[in-house]
């Protein structure tokens, strides 16, 4: 690390750099049934470097990688490189972020912890929810990950941040004497908490058994459908990508700041902000690729447009003052609806979805359903080979939010959004 | 460009440590990566030459007759006794799992010592070249129509330099592939996004053919901005090979994955050697069965490349496997073992994945359509490998009613349909045949 540094200080074509690692120690357990299949361990170092080049006016930049393998003369001839290409290069000015130290740990209780002992133990609570006859969880892979990121730059950055998180994927499955079906769980957290995990698992259970016996409705209808955090997230994604400082930038913003997403909407109004730390989030983070601290921004206030938000340059590039840094999470504000409320008159609650698709330009929003539970005014009952379809502004303007909220990945936010009527074949 | 340099320098450590982690497992493997990815790129305002993600570093693979045990790392450099006892260190279980792992088949180390090269035209190009091509097609785009808010144009070539390494074999592979993607942000009724993407080991060839895209993918942009949504309905549907490519990829490339018929995943499992498909489908998936983005010669296991017949005139015939499905089914492996980097678990993934020509023509196709669409370019899909369902997105369309006016192909129909249109095929297995009976496939 030193030496790449005194490298670059060395080299008088450079007008600034930048250098970012990530050390990742991993272990991962891949089960095949209740067998363990395969045993993984990593323990590498990425290191990237970005090189600056002030020239006839402009600013050009250009990255390589280091692996921690290669030989001084090998770095050497790589800034050369890099300085040449950064020459060629000819982008509006800008600056980088400067003067902050940090060294900053995520909170987890995993730190002290064995990973092969931990590793063994979150196995355990995945498999204490298999119990029921029929069911069976046919595969089972469990990420341990020890992230250390770390960003340095020429003026005076040096910030880092540890990371322990775990993902698991499972298969749970249900197979009766007339076909088998699964369900698709990722499973992810930074505190380790056991009862949590076999209890999401035997969630997942319960509805691949409600799978097999799930029907296909009679379609074509048009109902309300409730989404789950999986979704909500996906759909919070896509708004927020559509409001980065980049794509502004670029023109692929089919939004802009004033524009009131939910008019003459009889829905909850929506408020979105972008924020640094969620807690249990994996996707927390105080600081950014570039090293700018990340400042909390609210995107959407009440479903209009009030700021956008995103790493330095572009953000520069559109005249704010204070960028907010590129960050990971989305935090909506609940709704004043309750989820038993929400399910009180006929609705379809979509469990699994092949993956929703959202187009902000052709206003769609739409995917796969395969396991949904329909109530039809009278029962509820599982549902599956169904496709919803319906546009987005729609969904917008009469969309409710749960009180109840919760955090799933990046997302932090109500529990169930409800869009008024879509069409299902 | 030749096989890197790098790896060759660390091809004696690599059997020093097979040698020296031979004393613990009966069957150990080294794969060192090395990918050196460049991205060149131009928009209106901005452009970049710079290092793409690539890749350099090492997985060991290890098996002693039950489960397989993988460490990556960066470097093999030093003493190996010493490297060898920190993996041994790092991969060992918790005891209460010991009891509880798989029993393979025993793992093929046949004797071979070969160094496959694959030439690319990509040192013929300096950066200046390349991004003063890219520049050249962005104020191209720019020029042709004032309703073009901004262009991109980004040409990605990389190459592949890999070393295999056990017991009994040394394998190399050096190739190159790289994409082109033209793309437009272009306001009008509303604002839509075009895009061409292209890809060759030859960087000449993508750029002829992004030369060849400006107008057609203006043209594209210019009718999204006035295509309307496709009514949700039941269609019988002409798809492009964007789509087609997905719906092989999603339904009997992933559906016929051996990794997962291990674990139970695939009704593909139950279905050899029955009817899956019209009795004109012919499937293919294999590294070596044609040449395109997915073309090497050994993969990740050090297996030879195959060219796997999936389907034969409609019966499924064979899966695709990585060396771990296959020691555990007791089948051959056929080639399919792929990990995203180093740092990745090595599973069983397709690679060119493809539908035979058949001897339809598409206007005989197009008159066979009563009310219909033909589908274009994907950007998404998603398998269901255990319940035979799949997603697949197509961007945009033409739609036709046979009684009013046929399909017209290429695009260019004032009804241009605006995506994504959900297409979902559910349920098609050996009982209900008879509904893919009616595919046909163009020339």
């Amino acid at each position: 690390m030193m030496n790449i540094q005194t490298l670059l200080e060395n080299n008088r074509e450079i007008s600034d750099w930048r250098l970012s690692q990530e050390a990742t120690q991993s272990y991962e357990l891949f089960f095949v049934h209740r067998q363990l299949e395969t045993v993984r361990a990593t323990d590498t170092l990425d290191t990237r470097v970005t090189v600056y080049v002030d020239h006839d006016g402009a600013r050009g930049d250009s990255s390589f990688s280091v692996s921690p393998a290669m030989a001084e003369r090998d770095v050497e001839e790589k800034i050369v490189s890099a300085v040449r290409r950064a020459r060629l290069v000819s982008n509006p000015p800008y600056t980088l972020p400067e003067s902050g130290a940090l060294e900053a740990q995520l909170p987890t209780n995993m730190k002290d912890m064995d990973m092969k002992t931990l590793g063994r133990q979150i196995a355990e609570a995945v498999f204490a929810a298999d119990t029921e006859e029929g069911a069976s969880i046919n595969a089972c892979e469990i990420f341990l990950y020890r992230d250390t990121a770390r960003v340095l730059n020429s003026r005076g950055i040096d910030k880092s941040q540890v990371t322990h998180r775990v993902m698991i994927e499972a298969i749970p499955t249900f197979t009766d004497d007339k076909q088998s079906v699964e369900l698709y769980e990722d499973y992810r957290f930074t505190v380790f908490e056991p009862e949590k995990i076999t209890a999401e698992i035997a969630r997942k259970m319960a509805e691949v058994r409600d799978r097999v016996r799930a029907v296909k409705p009679k379609t074509p209808l048009k109902t309300r459908v409730l989404l789950r955090p999986h979704e909500i997230s996906e759909l919070i994604d896509t708004l927020a990508w559509s409001l980065n400082y980049a794509t502004v930038y670029s023109h692929a913003n089919p939004f802009k700041i004033g524009d009131d997403l939910q008019k003459d909407g009889n829905g909850d109004k929506m408020t979105l902000t972008m924020k640094a730390v969620v807690e249990g989030s994996e996707q927390s983070a105080f600081f950014d690729g570039d090293g700018t601290a990340l400042k909390n921004t609210c995107l959407v206030d009440g479903g209009v447009v009030k700021n956008y938000y995103g790493a330095s340059r572009f953000g520069q590039y559109l005249k704010v003052e204070q960028p907010s840094g590129d960050m990971n999470c989305a935090s909506l504000l609940p709704g004043t609806l309750a989820q038993k409320d929400m399910k009180n008159a006929p609705c379809l609650e979509c469990a699994s979805l092949s993956g929703l698709q959202v187009d902000l330009y052709n206003d769609y929003i739409g995917g796969e359903i395969r396991l949904a539970y329909y109530f039809d005014g009278e029962k509820t009952y599982p549902v599956t080979g169904i496709t919803m379809s319906g546009k987005l502004s729609d969904a917008l303007r009469g969309m409710r939010l749960s009180s109840e909220t919760t955090v799933q990945g990046a997302y932090e936010g109500p529990a169930l959004m409800m869009i008024p009527e879509i069409n299902v074949l | 460009m030749p096989f890197s340099a790098y790896l060759e320098s660390k091809r004696a450590d690599c059997a020093a440590l097979v040698q020296a982690l031979g004393q613990h497992f009966p069957y150990v493997s080294i794969l060192g990566t090395d990918v050196r990815a460049t991205t060149i790129r131009a928009d209106k305002r901005t452009s970049a030459v710079q290092e793409g993600s690539g890749e350099c570093g090492f997985v060991v693979k290890m098996n002693d007759g039950r489960a397989f045990f993988e460490y990556s790392l960066d470097d093999i450099s030093g003493d190996k006794q010493a490297l060898a006892k920190t993996i041994l260190e790092a991969v060992k279980t918790d005891p209460a799992l010991e009891s509880s792992m798989i029993a393979p088949g025993p793992i093929g180390d046949d004797p071979m010592e070969k160094d496959f090269v694959r030439e690319t035209d990509f040192a013929g190009y300096s950066d200046e070249e390349l991004l003063g091509v890219c520049k050249e097609l962005v104020e191209e785009l720019s020029r042709k129509d004032e309703r073009v808010l901004n262009a991109l144009c980004i040409l990605q070539p990389f190459v592949v330099s890999k070393i295999f390494v056990t017991k009994n074999r040394q394998l190399t592979q050096h190739y190159g592939w790289a994409n082109g993607h033209l793309i437009v942000m272009y306001g009008g009724e509303k604002l839509v996004q075009a895009r061409r993407t292209e890809g060759s080991d030859k960087l000449s060839e993508i750029i002829e053919k992004l030369k060849a895209g400006v107008d057609p993918v203006i043209d594209l942009a210019e009718h999204l901005t006035h295509a309307t949504p496709i009514e949700p309905g039941v269609y019988d549907v002409i798809t492009d090979a964007s789509i087609t490519g997905l719906i092989a990829h999603e339904a009997f490339g992933h559906g016929v994955e051996m990794d997962q018929f291990v674990k139970d995943r695939a009704m593909a499992k139950h279905c050899m050697g029955q009817y899956v498909a019209s009795p004109i489908a012919n499937m293919h998936d294999g590294a070596a069965a044609t040449h395109s983005v997915a073309s090497y010669f050994f993969d990740d296991d050090g297996v030879l490349a195959h060219d796997t017949q999936i389907i034969q005139n409609g019966i499924l015939r064979s899966g695709l496997s990585d060396l771990a499905s296959a020691a555990q089914l007791g089948t051959a492996p056929t080639g399919n073992g792929r990990r995203d980097s180093y740092k990745r678990k090595a599973y069983a993934r397709m690679t060119n994945t493809f539908f035979e020509p058949g001897t339809d023509k598409l206007e005989d196709m197009i008159a066979s359509v009563r009310h219909g669409y033909m589908l274009f370019e994907t950007n998404n899909g998603m398998e269901d490998p255990k319940n035979w369902q799949i997603q697949c997105t197509a961007e945009y369309g033409n739609r036709g009613r046979q009684a009013d006016r046929p399909l017209r192909v290429p695009r260019g129909d004032e009804r241009l349909c605006a995506g994504p249109a959900q297409i979902h095929l559910h349920g098609f297995g050996p009982w209900q045949g008879d509904r893919l009976r009616h595919v046909r496939q163009g020339v």
